[in-house]
């Protein structure tokens, strides 16, 4: 299952992969157009510095996802097949218990519409856009790594 | 094999289903509930009465769950007592059932205040989806409801009512709305968007009685004021629901005392979910914690012990996430200070034009609670230093900043840290 991994010295925090992903998901996928749609398309990852780094933060797909538990309309799920956690809007009733459960403030709120923000690993393409926007290379899309027991 | 046995069917039942099948593919599985309805999203329920979710969007899991985990699932049916000597459940039709691990998973049940014209027709909990069916089918003969209780669920029954056009008025005996989950000055900014949307409330008052002759006509209140209404449903809190356990060697206090394991001081027992009485983290001792939430993460490490997966539960800590007419609220751990608390440091942001609220409590600087109105990003990096009972002195000032974010606190995780490289 392929994941994302970030190479903080690298990050310039230049957002190209912000506005990559929010044209990704929007309807018209054009710059120009993107702003006048109905509903405006944000991006699931943001970019947070701290003591001088970058760090690049969305959704990591995790195996005992907390917002799957915490979701009391079943609307997020880990689906096995796919490693990744998935959403289903139509079941959303924008209760915010996945923003207040995900460790990482992974998933944010769009109020105004009332759905989590949260990656989907661009879903069905080959390679995530942040990965392709970013101009230094710092964003990694490879196979998971094994982790240590 | 082994035959387990779960008495419950909502989100801990259903939890430890899929905890036990994780590891255990044989064994049989029999769950009993006693409504008549597959496992739904019992929390959705108002937005079932406002018309938001319809009835196919209610259910928790589809319809082919308890047939492709090979369930035996006994809907309608009420465990009326346990025997743990003998490992058998003893049901309402005189039948019994035996086991070798026992899944408490009742839940709760609305607490009734004792008050004259409280078994009226016309008086509802708001737990059930049998509650909000039989109150939605009186919605288009009803112009005025009444709630009583101003917690979690009687707003929430209170917002139903008022999206299907119904007149609301919600009758709460303490000065201020959700009493059980934030402090005075951030329930000014709830009450506020509450009234903006027709939902009047009446602080400091109790209900002293139903009055009416067969149907409802009105509620008397302490101050003498009678309120026309005929509608009135009751949210004045939940307890577990232990009377299957009252005179059985199982331990309760409030709720079915649990271990480290969720496991009863019976070996082969366990307890999950709103009926259980766990360890607490924020408060350090033992509380139950009727949150969604915890009824899955307790429902799931229950599960994997009955499977032989030995799991230790780290504790719970109360927290609720609700949003009320575009306006986001959260509350976790101790949200206010007591009175013995005089030791407790607060920071605080309160911002009431732009309707943004948030609080810290700290103790010895690590936070134990939290509340969060309107800007609710990153809540669950609060969650998170509460539950790891994290020192958070070396970033203090940058909590309540609006960059405020994970990499804050990569320094101060247990967690190895694999996404960055």
């Amino acid at each position: 299952m392929k994941k994302l991994y970030y190479k903080v010295d690298k990050c310039l925090a230049c957002k190209s992969c912000e506005v990559a992903c929010a044209l990704a998901h929007s309807i018209t996928g054009e710059l120009y157009k993107v702003l006048k749609e109905e509903k405006i398309s944000l991006p699931r990852k943001k970019i947070y510095s701290s003591r001088g780094k970058n760090f690049p933060v969305s959704c990591r797909h995790c195996k005992e996802p907390k917002c799957v538990e915490a979701c009391m309309a079943a609307a997020i799920k880990f689906d096995q097949d796919k490693g990744m956690v998935i959403f289903d809007d139509s079941r959303c009733v924008g209760c915010w218990m996945c923003v207040m459960a995900c460790p990482y403030g992974a998933i944010r709120p769009n109020i105004k519409e009332k759905i989590p923000i949260r990656c989907d690993k661009c879903k069905d393409k080959d390679e995530p856009a942040c990965v392709k926007a970013c101009p230094t290379a710092a964003i990694i899309w490879e196979e998971e790594k094994e982790e240590k027991k | 094999m082994k035959e387990f046995l779960i008495i419950g069917n909502s989100a801990a039942g259903v939890a430890g289903i899929e905890s036990i099948r994780k590891n255990d593919k044989q064994s049989k599985i029999t769950v009993i509930s006693d409504e008549d309805y597959n496992s739904y999203c019992r929390c959705l329920i108002s937005y079932y009465l406002s018309g938001e979710v319809k009835e196919d969007k209610i259910l928790y899991r589809p319809e082919s769950f308890y047939k492709e985990n090979n369930i035996n699932l006994l809907l309608n049916k009420k465990v009326v007592r346990i025997d743990p000597k003998k490992n058998r459940v003893i049901l309402e039709d005189k039948s019994n059932l035996g086991y070798d691990s026992l899944l408490i998973a009742t839940g709760a049940s609305p607490k009734i205040p004792e008050i004259t014209g409280i078994k009226k027709k016309g008086v509802f909990g708001f737990r059930t989806i049998k509650d909000a069916k039989e109150i939605e089918g009186l919605v288009p003969v009803t112009k005025t409801a009444c709630v009583l209780g101003g917690g979690l669920i009687g707003l929430k029954a209170a917002y139903g009512l008022k999206k299907r056009g119904v007149d609301v008025k919600v009758i709460i005996g303490s000065k201020q709305v959700l009493s059980q989950m934030l402090d005075f000055e951030s329930a000014q900014f709830v009450q506020k968007r509450l009234e903006e949307n027709g939902i009047e409330l009446i602080l400091g008052q109790n209900v002293q009685e139903i009055i009416g002759n067969g149907d409802i006509k009105a509620v008397k209140l302490d101050s003498g004021k009678a309120i026309g209404c005929s509608l009135v449903i009751v949210g004045k809190g939940v307890s577990p629901n232990i009377g299957l356990i009252k005179d059985t060697q199982i331990k309760i206090n409030r709720g079915v005392i649990t271990g480290e394991l969720l496991d009863t001081n019976i070996p082969n027992i366990y307890a999950a979910g709103d009926v259980s009485e766990s360890f607490d983290i924020a408060l350090g001792r033992h509380a139950v914690n009727a949150l969604w939430p915890v009824a899955v993460e307790q429902g799931k490490t229950a599960g994997l012990n009955m499977a032989g997966e030995k799991t230790n539960y780290q504790g719970s800590v109360g927290m609720n996430s609700i949003e009320f007419f575009g306006l986001p609220i959260i509350s976790l751990g101790i949200y206010k200070a007591g009175k013995e608390e005089l030791s407790l440091e607060e920071l605080k942001l309160s911002q009431a034009r732009s309707n943004n609220y948030k609080k810290l409590l700290l103790r010895n600087n690590v936070i134990i609670g939290a509340i969060l109105i309107g800007n609710i990003k990153n809540s669950g990096i609060f969650l998170r230093l509460i539950r790891e009972r994290t020192d958070i002195s070396t970033i203090k000032d940058k909590l309540l900043q609006e960059d405020f974010a994970y990499p804050d606190i990569l320094d101060l995780i247990k967690e190895e840290e694999r996404i960055y490289v």
